[in-house]
C-alpha cells in the first residue's frame, strides 16, 4: 500500500478514497464458491477415495502423493500433450475467423443483423447437439463421406484412430470461432471514427490500413480471447465425449476425459481429482508466462497518454 | 444518449434484483417435510406420454395407500445417474430409490450406501418367490448380501430378416457362432450383408466378448484374478472381429456403428442379421423397411470354433440384463421406500409397465402371462438364459477395458487386417487394467 | 450512430462479400443439416440422410412431452438472465477497482482470476456439490434443487471472464470523463452507472452473452443442483438423447428440433441486444 504513487493526486483519487470494498461482492462470491471448493478438492486428491471410501469420505485413508504419483504413471502425460495441442491448433485456427467475421460486419449493410446472429449460432447451439450432429455427419457411410465420394475422394474414418484427433479439431474450430468474433467485435468498437478518418484521408488501401491502424485495436481482446478460448478448449469433455465416446481412441483421449472417465466410471475420485490439479498447474505455468509476456496484465498507463 | 443508456442499465439491474427474487421463492417450493419419496429412474424417450401416465399411476396409487407423493426424477445416462450417485452418497441427501442397471449394480453395492435386504426387507416388498429366479442373479455377491430388488428385464437377442434367410434357404436362425458366420456367408452378395454389428458402440462390444468366453468356459474373473489373457478371450475377439476382416460378412461401414446406426441398417432391409439387439428394440424395426418381415432369435450358445459347448461352457444367450431397485441408506422413509418398491414389483403394475413400455416383468406371475406372445418367445428364452456378470466393483473398468480393445482396434479393423501381435498387447494392457482394479476391490 | 463507420469500409466490397457467404455457408449448412434432422424420421437420420425422404413436423410437437422443455426453458431464461445481468454488473464493478486504482496485490489477483478460468468443472462438481448441501443441512439454507443455488454457482464462474472482459476494455476507456464527473462531485456509484457503464456496453453485452451462454449450455452442474421443478432446458434437452443400451432406439429427430427450439431464445436476445455491441466510444454525445 505504501508505494502508491503520488501521481493519484493528479487523477484526483486519494488514497482513501479508493473504492476497494467493490471488490467486496466478487471476491465473496469467488472465495465461497471457487476458492473453497478448490481446496477441498486439494484434500480429496490426497485421499484414496474410490466407491468403497465414497461413503466415508472424511474417514478415507489420507495417502499422500500417492495418487499423483500414480497420475503420473498413466496415460495422463499423454493425455496433457494431446489437450495442449489440440486446444492451441484450435485457438490459432479460429482467429481468422473470428477477425473476419468481426471485420466483415463492421461496416452497416441491409441484413447485417441476421448476418452477425447467424455468425452465433455455432456458439449457441448446446456442445452435445453440435456433437451429435457432426458424429452423424461424419459416420463412415454419413453425409461427408457421400459427398466426397461423389468427388472421388474416399473419406475414411473420422471417428476413430489418429484421423480423429484432426476431426476434434475440425469440430472444435466450428464450434468455437464465434467466440473470438464476439470478443474481436466488442474491440472493434473501441476504433475511433476519427481514426477511419484519419486513414481515409491519408488516402491508405484497405490492406495496410487494416493491418496497421485497424488491428492494433483488436491486439488485446483477441489476445484475452485466444488465452480464454485456450483454456475452454483445453477443459471442453462434452464435444470428445460426444463424439467419440468412452473410451476414446487413443488419439483423442483428452485431459477431460481422463479426468472423467477416472471418476465416473472407475469411480476413482481421489486419483481424477490429483489428475485434474496436476494438469492446473501445468496449465497455469505457461498460462502466467503468457500474461507476463503480453503484457496483458500490466496497467497500461503509458499506452494511451 | 447518455441518460437514456443510464435508464436502460438502471432498468436492466432491477429487473435482474426482481428475477433473482422470484428465483430464490421459486426454489423454495419444495421444502417438504418427508410427504414426497424421491424416485431416480432412467428417461423414457421412445414412450414418453406412456412412461409420464405410469409415472402418474404409481404416484395416485401410492398416494392412495400411504398419504406419500412420490416424485420421479430421470437421468439421461448411466453417467449422469452415477454422478447423481457419487454426490448423493458424498452428502447423504437425494433419492430415496434408485433404479440401477444391472451391471451397474455391483458397482452401486461397493458403496456401501443401500440398505442390505434382509428377510424383514424382503416380506415387506413381498418376498423374494415373486420374482423370476434368474433375475435375482445380479441382486448381489451372494443370497444372504443383496441390495438389487429386479424390476425389469431387458435380455439381448438377435433379430433376422425372415425373407433374406428363406431366400438363401436357410430353414432357421444359427445356434453357433460358426453356423452364423456360415449363414452370414450365404446371405452376403451384392449390396446384401449377412451381419449388422455395431463396432463402435460403448456398450455393444464387449457383450459379444463376454459371452462366447463364458460359452467357452472362461468367465473373465475368477475370485480377484482377471482373465482377459485366454485363448477363449483371444479367440473371441477374432470371430468378432474377423465377420469385418475376413469373413466380410458386414458393411465395412459398420466399424464407424453405434448400435442405432446397426439397427437403422438391419431396418433398410438388406442385412440378414442384426447381431445385437433387445425387445425395446422393436419400435425401430417396425418404423423401417423390414416390418413385418424380421423376428427376434437366441443368440448362439456355442462357442466359436466348435460345434458344441464344452463341459465347462455355461449356456450364456445373453449378460443379466435390466434395472434393479435400490433403496438408499440414507433415506430418512426406508419403509415408505420398500412400499413403493412393492407396489411397482406387484403383478399388476409390472404387466401395466410392459404394456406401456415394452420391457419385461422381473415378476414370475406377470411373466408367465406373456407366455402366449410368439414373437417375444425367444426374448423370454433369453430372459431365463440369461447370466449374471462378475459380481466385483471392478466390474465397471473390466468393462471399460475390455471395450477399450475393440476401440483401439478399429482404424485396423477398417484397414483389413488386425494383426496377432496387435490383438495380444492389446489383450495385455486389458488384462492389466483388469487386474488392478480387481487387486483395489475391497 | 456516427456516419464514421460507414464512410470507409474496412474491406473492400467483393472480399465483404467473398467472407460473408463462406462464413455464412460454414455455418449454416450444419445448421441446415440440423433442420432437416429434426424433420426427419429417427431412421432416416441414422441411416445418414442428408435430404429426408419424408418430411414431418412431429418432432416439434413430440419434444414438449417427451421432457419438460417448457418448464426447462422457463428455468433457464431466469437463472441466466439474471446471471448474465449480475455477472456483467459485478463485472464491471471489480474491474473498473482493478482498472483504476493502484494497490498491492492487485496484479496478483487479474492473474488469478485468469487461473480460476482454467479450473475443470468435473473437478469442482463434487466440491461444490458438498459445499451446496452442506449449506442445506448446517445453515438450512437450501441450495441444491433451488434456481438461487445454480444462479450463485453460474454467476461465480462466470465472474473471472466477465470482470476480464471488462479490464480490457475499461484500459482503453479515456479517464477525462469520469474525472470530469468526480470534479463535479460525483461519487463512485454515479460514475460507474452514468459514465462507465454506458460508455463500454459492447463489453458489458459480450460478457452478459457469455455468462448466459454458459449457464444455458451447462449440464453438468445443473443435472445435479437442480430438481425436476427446477431443471433448466439443458438438461431436458441432454434426456432427448437418453438410450437403453441395445435396443432403444434414439430419438434423433426431437434432439435436433429440441436444440434448435433452445437455441432460439438466444439468439433472439442477441438479436434485440446486439444494437448496444455497437456503439460505446463512437456514439454520439459521447465525445
Amino acid at each position: 500500500m505504501t508505494d502508491d504513487r503520488r501521481e493519484k493526486r493528479r487523477r484526483g483519487v486519494t488514497e482513501r478514497q479508493r473504492p476497494l470494498w467493490l471488490l467486496a461482492p466478487g471476491g465473496a462470491l469467488m472465495t465461497v464458491i471457487i476458492v473453497i471448493p478448490l481446496l477441498l478438492a486439494v484434500y480429496l486428491s490426497l485421499i484414496d477415495l474410490d466407491q468403497y471410501t465414497l461413503r466415508r469420505w472424511l474417514q478415507a485413508p489420507f495417502i499422500g502423493v500417492q495418487n499423483y504419483v500414480e497420475a503420473f504413471q498413466s496415460g495422463l502425460p499423454h493425455s496433457m500433450w494431446i489437450s495442449v495441442s489440440f486446444a492451441v491448433i484450435a485457438t490459432i485456427a479460429t482467429v481468422p475467423f473470428g477477425v473476419a467475421a468481426a471485420v466483415a460486419t463492421q461496416n452497416r449493410y441491409r441484413g447485417r443483423g441476421l448476418v452477425r446472429a447467424v455468425f452465433l449460432i455455432p456458439y449457441v447451439l448446446p456442445s452435445f447437439v453440435v456433437a451429435t450432429v457432426w458424429r452423424t455427419m461424419l459416420q463412415p457411410d454419413g453425409i461427408v463421406n457421400t459427398l466426397l465420394a461423389r468427388v472421388g475422394a474416399d473419406g475414411g474414418l473420422w471417428l476413430s484412430g489418429p484421423a480423429s484427433y484432426w476431426t476434434l479439431i475440425l469440430v472444435e474450430i466450428w464450434a468455437a470461432w464465434p467466440f473470438i468474433y464476439l470478443m474481436a467485435l466488442a474491440g472493434l468498437q473501441g476504433v475511433d471514427g476519427e481514426v477511419h478518418e484519419a486513414s481515409a484521408i491519408d488516402g491508405a488501401d484497405w490492406w495496410p490500413k487494416l493491418r496497421h491502424v485497424i488491428l492494433p485495436y483488436l491486439r488485446g481482446p483477441v489476445l484475452l480471447a485466444c488465452l480464454l478460448a485456450t483454456l475452454s478448449h483445453i477443459n471442453n469433455f462434452t464435444l470428445p465425449f460426444v463424439l467419440f465416446g468412452a473410451p476414446a481412441p487413443d488419439s483423442v483421449n483428452v485431459m477431460p476425459m481422463i479426468v472423467y472417465v477416472t471418476s465416473f466410471q472407475s469411480l476413482r475420485f481421489g486419483l481424477s481429482a490429483a489428475m485434474a490439479i496436476v494438469s492446473l498447474l501445468l496449465i497455469a505455468v505457461p498460462l502466467f508466462a503468457y500474461l507476463r509476456a503480453l503484457r496483458l496484465d500490466v496497467h497500461e498507463d503509458g499506452d494511451r497518454g | 444518449m447518455g441518460l437514456r443508456r443510464t435508464r436502460v442499465v438502471v432498468a436492466l439491474a432491477s429487473a435482474a434484483a426482481l428475477t433473482a427474487a422470484l428465483a430464490a421463492c421459486g426454489g423454495d417450493d419444495a421444502g417438504d417435510g418427508g410427504k414426497t419419496l424421491n424416485v431416480l429412474i432412467g428417461a423414457n424417450t421412445q414412450y414418453p406420454q406412456e412412461f409420464q401416465a405410469w409415472q402418474k399411476a404409481i404416484s395416485d396409487k401410492f398416494q392412495a395407500q400411504t398419504g406419500t407423493a412420490v416424485r420421479f426424477e430421470t437421468f439421461a445416462s448411466a453417467n449422469e445417474e452415477l454422478t447423481k450417485i457419487q454426490t448423493s452418497v458424498v452428502s447423504g441427501t437425494g433419492p430415496d430409490v434408485y433404479a440401477v442397471g444391472t451391471t451397474l449394480t455391483p458397482t452401486a453395492y461397493s458403496t456401501g450406501a443401500f440398505v442390505k435386504l434382509g428377510d424383514d426387507e424382503w416380506t415387506k416388498i413381498g418376498g423374494k418367490d415373486k420374482f423370476v429366479p434368474a433375475t435375482l442373479g445380479i441382486s448381489g455377491p451372494d443370497d444372504t448380501n443383496q441390495i438389487g430388488i429386479p424390476w425389469v428385464s431387458r435380455p439381448f437377442v438377435m433379430a433376422y430378416n425372415t425373407e433374406l434367410l428363406k431366400a438363401a434357404g436357410i430353414a432357421k436362425p444359427a445356434t453357433t457362432w460358426d453356423e452364423l458366420a456360415r449363414q452370414a456367408k450365404q446371405l452376403t452378395k451384392g449390396d446384401q450383408y449377412g451381419l449388422a454389428v455395431a463396432y463402435k458402440d460403448n456398450f455393444d462390444p464387449w457383450k459379444f466378448v463376454w459371452g462366447m468366453s463364458m460359452q467357452a468356459g472362461n468367465p473373465l474373473v475368477e475370485g480377484k484374478t482377471a482373465r482377459l489373457q485366454d485363448p477363449a478371450v483371444k479367440k473371441a475377439y477374432q470371430t468378432y472381429f474377423g465377420w469385418l476382416t475376413t469373413d466380410r460378412v458386414v458393411d465395412p461401414a459398420a466399424a464407424g456403428w453405434s448400435n442405432p446406426q446397426a439397427i437403422a441398417a438391419f431396418a433398410k432391409g438388406r442385412t440378414g442379421y442384426v447381431a445385437l439387439t433387445s425387445a425395446t428394440g422393436a419400435k425401430a424395426l417396425d418404423e423401417g423397411a423390414v416390418k413385418g418381415k424380421w423376428s427376434f432369435a437366441l443368440l448362439p450358445t456355442v462357442p466359436p470354433g466348435a460345434t458344441a459347448r464344452p463341459a465347462n461352457g455355461v449356456e450364456a444367450a445373453s449378460i443379466l440384463s435390466g434395472d434393479n431397485l435400490l433403496v438408499a441408506d440414507y433415506s430418512k422413509n426406508k419403509d415408505l421406500a420398500f412400499q413403493l418398491v412393492k407396489l411397482i414389483t406387484d403383478q399388476d403394475a409390472q404387466l401395466d409397465y410392459y404394456r406401456k413400455l415394452g420391457n419385461l416383468p422381473a415378476n414370475a406371475a406377470a411373466l408367465k402371462t406373456l407366455e402366449s406372445d410368439q414373437r417375444l418367445l425367444p426374448v423370454a428364452e433369453a430372459a431365463q438364459k440369461s447370466v449374471a456378470t462378475p459380481f466385483t466393483g471392478a466390474w465397471a473398468d473390466i468393462q471399460l477395458a475390455l471395450t477399450n480393445v475393440v476401440v483401439q482396434s478399429i482404424p485396423d479393423l477398417s484397414g483389413g487386417s488386425l494383426s496377432d501381435a496387435q490383438l495380444d498387447s492389446r489383450l495385455a494392457a486389458a488384462q492389466k487394467a483388469a487386474q488392478s482394479a480387481l487387486d483395489r476391490a475391497k | 450512430m456516427t456516419a464514421a463507420g460507414e464512410a470507409h469500409r474496412l474491406l473492400p466490397r467483393p472480399l465483404l462479400v467473398a467472407v460473408t457467404v463462406v462464413l455464412c455457408a460454414m455455418v449454416l449448412i450444419p445448421t441446415a443439416y440440423i433442420l432437416l434432422a429434426s424433420l426427419n424420421t429417427d431412421i432416416g437420420v441414422a441411416e445418414g440422410q442428408f435430404w429426408p425422404s419424408t418430411f414431418s413436423l412431429k418432432s416439434y410437437r413430440e419434444i414438449w412431452t417427451t421432457a419438460d422443455l417448457a418448464t426447462g426453458l422457463v428455468n433457464s431464461l431466469v437463472v441466466c438472465a439474471c446471471t448474465a445481468v449480475a455477472s456483467a454488473l459485478l463485472g464491471t464493478v471489480t474491474a473498473y477497482v482493478l482498472v483504476r486504482y493502484a494497490f498491492t496485490g492487485r496484479l496478483t489477483i487479474l492473474r488469478g482470476l485468469v487461473g480460476l478460468q482454467s479450473i475443470p468443472g468435473t473437478l469442482m462438481l463434487l466440491p461444490v456439490f458438498v459445499l451446496f448441501s452442506s449449506a442445506g443441512n448446517y445453515l438450512g439454507i437450501a441450495m441444491v434443487g433451488s434456481r438461487w443455488g445454480l444462479f450463485l454457482a453460474y454467476l461465480t464462474f462466470a465472474l473471472p471472464f466477465s470482470t476480464w472482459v471488462m479490464v480490457t476494455y475499461l484500459r482503453g476507456l479515456p479517464r477525462e470523463l469520469e474525472e470530469a464527473a468526480r470534479t463535479d462531485g460525483a461519487g463512485t456509484a454515479v460514475v460507474l452507472l452514468r459514465i462507465v457503464l454506458p460508455l463500454s456496453l459492447p463489453a458489458v453485452v459480450v460478457s452478459g452473452i457469455f455468462a448466459f451462454l454458459l449457464g444455458w449450455n451447462d449440464v453438468l452442474f445443473a443435472s445435479v443442483l437442480t430438481r425436476p421443478e427446477t431443471q433448466t432446458a439443458a438438461v431436458a434437452l441432454s434426456s432427448f438423447s437418453a438410450t437403453q443400451e441395445g435396443g432403444a432406439f434414439p430419438v434423433y429427430s426431437q434432439v435436433m428440433a429440441a436444440a434448435l427450439v433452445t437455441a432460439a431464445p438466444v439468439v433472439t436476445l442477441y438479436l434485440i441486444f446486439q444494437r448496444y455491441l455497437v456503439g460505446g466510444l463512437t456514439a454520439g454525445g459521447v465525445k
